[in-house]
């Protein structure tokens, strides 16, 4: 191992795959015995669901197999059409809420962020130690409160209420995580620009946030990731079934339609896990390190 | 913009304000936004939340101060708060332990060396990251039906005739601990990451000195990983406490069967949005902050006696 990755907090460059004493052969055959069993336990779930949206309806509950005897697409048009709006509402709400969320939360958190590392101003550490408590928050308690103020402006019944806070940097926990960040990235860049003449604004969108990519696109990810799944506050704000998000649709095809068509209903689920199993193939050397390395939650 | 030339002392104060606020301006203007988030939505409810837990306020009518009768009913007349208790410190309990054991277990298979680990890594996190999905909560109800596949598997595998798990009182909170274990990838990654972080020479001295494997394991990996298990611990011990859509969707928003899954979290929610009594899931809210700031607290305090930092 480096001597750098012994003080790093945890190493975000992972060490090489081998960290020190070779193990010896019968040992790794059996490590991975066990752990190609343990995916296929872990994997089995899920692919038993999706192949349980191929099946006819009564080979769903009589074949645990993963694999079909017959593929048949029927379950995904019978479910994206089995609410009085379609998933295709649905998933339009979800994606308009997520990207919006992603933008706010991006937008907001760094700025903040900025203002922590890089200004001087009065009030700022205690600004930032409020910042900090409101990590330890439980959301429940606010919850209230929140909700008879978004009423009472009468934005119950519209997205605002899931987007507006995003752009208010109400997720501390990705402030946390760019003030973090930031800290890492040389001062002497930016105090060359002041020098030569850049204000606080063309700092921050020139130089800051170009460097600080990993950690913004860490940031947007969970962001699209948790707004996705977040099924608490729509559940509250969303009453109208023409703007439901995908959670929201696949709960309500649950209670109506899914008790009778199983094949239908886990279609539906398939579809409404998509977007984050695309989003994790495709970053998650990224969402693996931002874990290692901040211990994000779940 | 001095025009007041004669009166020199004002003018340099105001000169001074107009400095400090020049100094000051970019940081509260980048500031802005978090700044009115914290101040609308996070510290103004805070304190509204904290008033509303003493009244009763059922959103038409004006909140009606009643003292500390909300909690009095909580403590004293309120069986289904101490059931939803109940059943929150069960889940908490096993769920926990069993989750951070798993992921530190396999976080210590993967660390050995072997090929393919970035490939089983995604395998053991997926689960994590769809975890708080809907869809997730959908296929568990199914897995642990009656019919489900929990049960033809046991009946295939032994010719067991299973429970019907979800809606069996008995059985319906054990579906959701199981789902939570399931869910043991974040954990892991951060095990992971801490036991690359042990110096390899502690074991090559160790075992030179003749320690076998489960020596090592209790005098090197795990006394320098406490730390770590330290902070998964208390992010998770938190996290469980919160558990919410996993016991919604299974119990089809009731908490059923028979109360068994009646999360905390549930119960609030049933409160406050089902029968509209604001004021008392407010105070319902303020419990679960003290019960969690508590529980943080004992953690902290604890930690000095089996956390140990490398100094």
């Amino acid at each position: 191992m480096t001597d750098a990755a012994h003080h790093a907090p945890v190493s975000v460059t992972a060490p090489p795959d081998n960290p020190g004493l070779p193990t010896p052969l019968w040992q790794r055959v059996l490590i991975h015995g066990v752990l190609i069993a343990a995916s296929f336990v872990m994997l089995y779930p899920l692919l038993w669901m999706f192949a349980s949206s191929l099946k006819p309806e009564h080979e769903i509950f009589s074949n645990p197999s993963i694999w079909p005897k017959s593929a048949d697409f029927g379950a995904y048009v019978r479910g994206w059409f089995g609410l009085r709006y379609s998933f295709g509402t649905f998933f339009w709400n979800s994606a308009v809420i997520a990207v919006l969320a992603v933008i706010g939360n991006v937008l907001s958190c760094s700025l903040a962020a900025y203002a922590f590392t890089r200004l001087k101003f009065a009030g700022r550490d205690f600004w930032f130690a409020m910042m900090l408590g409101t990590l330890m928050m439980p959301h429940h308690v606010v919850l209230i409160p929140q909700y008879v103020l978004f009423l009472n402006i009468g934005w119950v019944d519209t997205i605002l209420p899931l987007v507006v806070p995003k752009f208010l940097a109400v997720d501390a926990f990705f402030i946390f995580l760019m003030v973090q960040f930031f800290r890492g990235i040389p001062r002497e860049l930016d105090e060359a620009a002041a020098m030569d003449g850049c204000g606080p604004w063309r700092i921050y969108w020139r130089i800051m946030l170009p460097l600080s990519l990993p950690v913004l696109a860490t940031a947007a990810i969970f962001t699209f990731i948790w707004t996705w799944d977040d099924f608490f506050a729509p559940l509250i704000y969303l009453n109208d079934m023409g703007s439901y998000t995908a959670q929201l649709g696949l709960r309500a095809f649950v209670d109506s339609s899914g008790k009778s068509d199983w094949g239908a209903l886990f279609a539906m689920s398939v579809l409404t896990l998509l977007p984050v199993f695309v989003v994790f193939l495709f970053f998650q050397r990224l969402l693996i390190d931002g874990i290692a390395t901040t211990g994000m939650k779940r | 913009m001095a025009t007041a030339v004669g009166t020199a002392v004002p003018l340099e104060r105001g000169v001074r304000r107009r400095l400090a606020l020049g100094r000051n301006l970019p940081g509260y203007m980048f500031l802005a936004p978090w700044l009115a988030g914290f101040l609308l939505l996070t510290l103004g409810p805070t304190v509204v939340s904290l008033w509303l837990s003493f009244t009763n306020f059922d959103l038409i009518g004006d909140p009606r101060w009643v003292g500390a009768a909300n909690y009095v009913r909580i403590a004293t007349a309120d069986e289904k708060f101490w059931t939803s208790m109940k059943v929150t410190f069960l889940y908490v309990v096993l769920a926990v332990p069993f989750k951070l054991t798993f992921a530190l277990l396999v976080a210590m298979a993967l660390n050995k060396g072997i090929s393919g680990l970035t490939v089983y890594r995604a395998i053991f996190y997926l689960p994590s990251l769809l975890g708080a999905s809907v869809a997730i909560a959908v296929l568990w109800r199914n897995l642990f039906a009656g019919d489900g596949l929990v049960n033809q598997l046991l009946f295939w595998a032994f010719g067991l005739k299973g429970p019907s798990w979800v809606s069996d009182p008995d059985y319906a909170l054990y579906t959701l601990v199981i789902l939570s274990i399931w869910q043991f990838g974040s954990p892991m990654i951060i095990f992971l990451a801490g036991l690359r972080q042990i110096p390899q020479d502690m074991y090559e001295a160790a075992s030179l000195d003749g320690a076998g494997p489960t020596r090592q394991f209790f005098k090197i990996t795990l006394p320098l990983l406490t730390p770590v298990v330290f902070f998964n611990a208390v992010v998770q011990t938190i996290e469980a406490f919160k558990a919410f859509t996993p016991a919604f969707i299974v119990s089809e928003g009731t908490g059923g069967p028979v109360d068994s899954t009646l999360f905390y979290t549930l119960y609030l929610y049933q409160e406050a949005f089902a029968f509209l009594r604001m004021g008392y899931a407010s105070a319902l809210a303020w419990i679960l902050v003290v019960i969690i700031a508590f529980f943080t607290a004992f953690s902290f305090l604890t930690a000095k006696y089996w956390v140990h930092y490398d100094d």
